[in-house]
C-alpha cells in the first residue's frame, strides 16, 4: 500500500482544490446569514495575530508601554468581537437547521471549538495580571476545584501561559481547520424545502432534473 | 468538487465566487473595527492593576493584620479548605457521594500558618533581632499560652487605632504577638512579602519559580471579597462574566453565571458543583438540539430561514430549484 497514494485519493474525494479555493458557490448563498462565519474567522485571526505580538514582548511590555497597551487592547477587543460573531454564527446556523444532510458532525465540531475557547478565555483572563485576573483566580479556583480540575494549577503563571498560547490555541486551530474542511467538503446546507413539511428534509434535497415529474 | 459537494449541489444553480477575496475584505473590516475599539477604549483592565500586599498593608493595615493573624492562629477558612490544599474532605463541594474534588485529593498541600507566616517570620528574624527574640519567646511558650495571646491579639484588632500608619492596640497581654505581626506588616510594606511567599514555594527554583499560589491566596477571603464587592464582582453579582469598570467582560458566560443568581445555588456550599452540572446539561441540550424532538423543530416554527433565504424563495418558493439548469464545471 502506498500511503501517499491513499492520502491523495482521500483528499481528491474529500477536499479537492476546487473546494479549498472555490470559484463558485450555490446561488442560495446570498444572504447576511452567511456573514457571521467569516466574521468569526476574521476576528479569530486578529486574536491570534495580536496574541502572537503579546507573546513576543511579555507582560511588562503589554502593561507599561503605550504600544504594548495598544496590542493588549486589540487582543481584548478582538475576543469581544469574536464572541459576538460566534454567537451570531451559531444562532443563524441553528435557524437554518444547518445540521441537516449529515452535517451534525460540523455542528458538534463548532460547539467543541466554542467550549475550548471558553477555557482559553478564562486562561487569558488570568494572564491579564491585573485585579480581574487576581479575582478570577480566586473565584475560578473554587469552581475548578469543585469540578475536580484542581490538578490544572491556575495560579502557576507558566502553566496558564503555556495552556493559553500552546494547548488551547493549538486545539482551537486544529478544530477550526477541521470545521472548515467539513464545511467546504459538504457544501453549504440547502435552503429548507416546503417549510420542512410533508417530506424528510435532509438538507440535501435533489433538484428536479429535466424529465422529472413536476 | 468533493464527492459530497458534487452530490449535494447537483442541479443547483451556481454563481461566481471568490472566497479568499471575501475573507480578506471581512478581515479588513474586522481589523478596522478592532483597531478603533482598541484606540478609543484601550484595554479596560489597565485602570485596575493587581491588588498588592504592600498596598493592603499600607492602606488597610488592620485588615492585613487580621488576615495574617488568622493564618498565624490557624483560624482562617483556608486552613480547612479541603482538597487540593488540606485534607478536610468534608469541606470539599459534593453532591452526595459525588465529590470530584475529593477524588483528586490534596495535590498542592498548604499549611498556611507555616507557609504564609512562620517562614517569612524566620526570614524577617534574620534581619530584625526584635522579631528574632519575639519569635523565640513565642515558640518556647506552651500551646495554651500561644492560643491566649493569639485570641487576645485578634480581639484587640477590632479596637485598634491607626495613627500615622502605626497600629495602636488597647492595653493588654498579647505576649510577643504584636512584635511578630508588626514585623510582618513592616515586611509587607516594603513590598517583599509576595517575593518571599513565591521564593518559599520552592527555594531550589528561586530564579524560575512562577507558581504564585501563595501570594495569590494570601489576600483571598475577606480582603479580596471587600474589593470585589466594591466593583460589584461577587458571585451573586454575575462574578466572572464582567470586569471591573464599565466595560464588557466575559459576557458569553452569562448563561453560567446566571445560575449563581438563583439563591438556592448561589448560597449553597456546593454551589459551584451544582451550577456546573446544570450548565453541563444546558450545554449538552444545545449541542444535541438537532437530535432532540421539539427543539429540532424550532427553526421551522420560528422561520428565520425565510428571511435568510428570501431571495432564493422568491425564485423557488418550494426551496428546490425547478430544473437542473446548473452548468456543470
Amino acid at each position: 500500500m502506498n500511503i501517499d497514494k491513499v492520502l491523495q485519493k482521500g483528499l481528491k474525494s474529500f477536499l479537492p482544490l476546487k473546494d479549498d479555493l472555490p470559484t463558485e458557490m450555490p446561488a442560495y448563498v446570498n444572504s447576511f446569514g452567511y456573514f457571521f462565519g467569516t466574521m468569526t474567522l476574521a476576528s479569530l485571526a486578529v486574536v491570534f495575530m495580536s496574541g502572537t505580538v503579546l507573546a513576543f514582548f511579555g507582560p511588562d511590555w503589554w502593561h507599561f508601554s503605550s504600544v504594548g497597551q495598544f496590542f493588549n487592547a486589540m487582543h481584548f477587543w478582538s475576543v469581544e468581537v469574536f464572541y459576538l460573531a460566534v454567537i451570531m454564527h451559531l444562532t443563524f446556523k441553528f435557524f437554518k437547521a444547518a445540521w441537516r444532510g449529515n452535517r451534525f458532525r460540523t455542528w458538534v465540531n463548532g460547539w467543541i471549538i466554542f467550549i475550548i475557547t471558553i477555557f482559553s478565555g478564562i486562561s487569558g483572563t488570568l494572564l491579564q495580571a491585573n485585579w480581574d485576573a487576581q479575582w478570577n483566580s480566586q473565584q475560578g479556583k473554587a469552581a475548578f476545584n469543585a469540578l475536580g480540575l484542581s490538578w490544572m494549577n491556575w495560579m502557576n503563571y507558566t502553566t496558564v501561559l503555556t495552556l493559553h498560547v500552546v494547548f488551547f490555541a493549538g486545539l482551537i486551530l486544529f478544530f477550526v481547520v477541521t470545521h472548515l474542511a467539513f464545511v467546504r467538503s459538504e457544501s453549504p446546507v440547502h435552503p429548507i424545502v416546503n417549510g420542512g413539511k410533508g417530506e424528510i428534509d435532509d438538507g440535501n434535497a435533489r433538484a428536479l432534473g429535466e424529465g422529472d415529474e413536476k | 468538487m468533493s464527492v459530497l459537494s458534487d452530490k449535494n449541489l447537483r442541479g443547483y444553480p451556481m454563481k461566481p465566487y471568490d472566497m479568499v477575496r471575501e475573507g480578506l475584505i471581512v478581515f479588513g473590516v474586522m481589523l478596522t473595527i478592532i483597531l478603533v475599539l482598541a484606540a478609543v477604549w484601550g484595554f479596560p483592565g489597565k485602570n485596575y492593576g493587581p491588588l498588592t500586599i504592600k498596598e493592603v498593608a499600607t492602606k488597610a493595615p488592620v485588615a492585613f493584620l487580621k488576615r495574617t493573624v488568622s493564618y498565624f492562629s490557624g483560624t482562617s477558612r483556608l486552613q480547612t479548605y479541603g482538597p487540593p490544599y488540606t485534607h478536610n474532605d468534608n469541606h470539599a463541594q459534593h453532591i452526595g457521594p459525588f465529590c470530584p474534588n475529593c477524588w483528586v485529593g490534596v495535590i498542592y498541600p498548604l499549611n498556611a500558618k507555616v507557609d504564609f507566616v512562620m517562614q517569612p517570620l524566620q526570614q524577617i528574624a534574620a534581619l530584625d533581632p526584635n522579631v528574632a527574640t519575639a519569635l523565640n519567646t513565642y515558640q518556647n511558650a506552651s500551646a495554651k499560652q500561644q492560643t491566649e495571646w493569639n485570641n487576645a491579639y485578634t480581639s484587640a484588632l477590632n479596637k485598634a487605632q491607626v495613627t500615622h500608619g502605626r497600629v495602636v492596640l488597647p492595653a493588654g497581654d498579647y505576649g510577643p504577638v504584636p512584635v511578630l505581626m508588626n514585623g510582618m506588616l513592616t515586611f509587607a510594606r516594603t513590598g517583599l512579602l509576595e517575593a518571599a511567599l513565591t521564593f518559599n514555594t520552592n527555594p531550589n527554583m528561586a530564579p524560575y519559580e512562577t507558581n504564585y499560589t501563595r501570594p495569590l491566596l494570601y489576600l483571598g477571603g475577606p480582603i479580596m471579597n471587600t474589593v470585589a464587592g466594591h466593583f460589584d464582582e461577587k458571585g451573586g453579582e454575575w462574578g466572572m462574566s464582567h470586569i471591573a469598570g464599565p466595560y464588557p467582560g466575559a459576557w458569553w458566560l452569562w448563561p453560567y453565571t446566571f445560575l449563581y443568581q438563583i439563591p438556592a445555588i448561589g448560597n449553597s456550599p456546593n454551589g459551584d458543583l451544582i451550577a456546573f452540572l446544570i450548565f453541563l446539561v444546558m450545554l449538552l441540550i444545545a449541542v444535541l438540539a438537532p437530535m432532540i424532538p421539539g427543539l429540532n423543530r424550532i427553526p421551522y416554527v420560528i422561520p428565520v430561514y425565510k428571511i435568510i433565504w428570501r431571495d432564493w424563495y422568491a425564485k423557488y418558493p418550494s426551496g428546490i430549484p425547478s430544473n437542473a439548469s446548473r452548468k456543470r464545471v
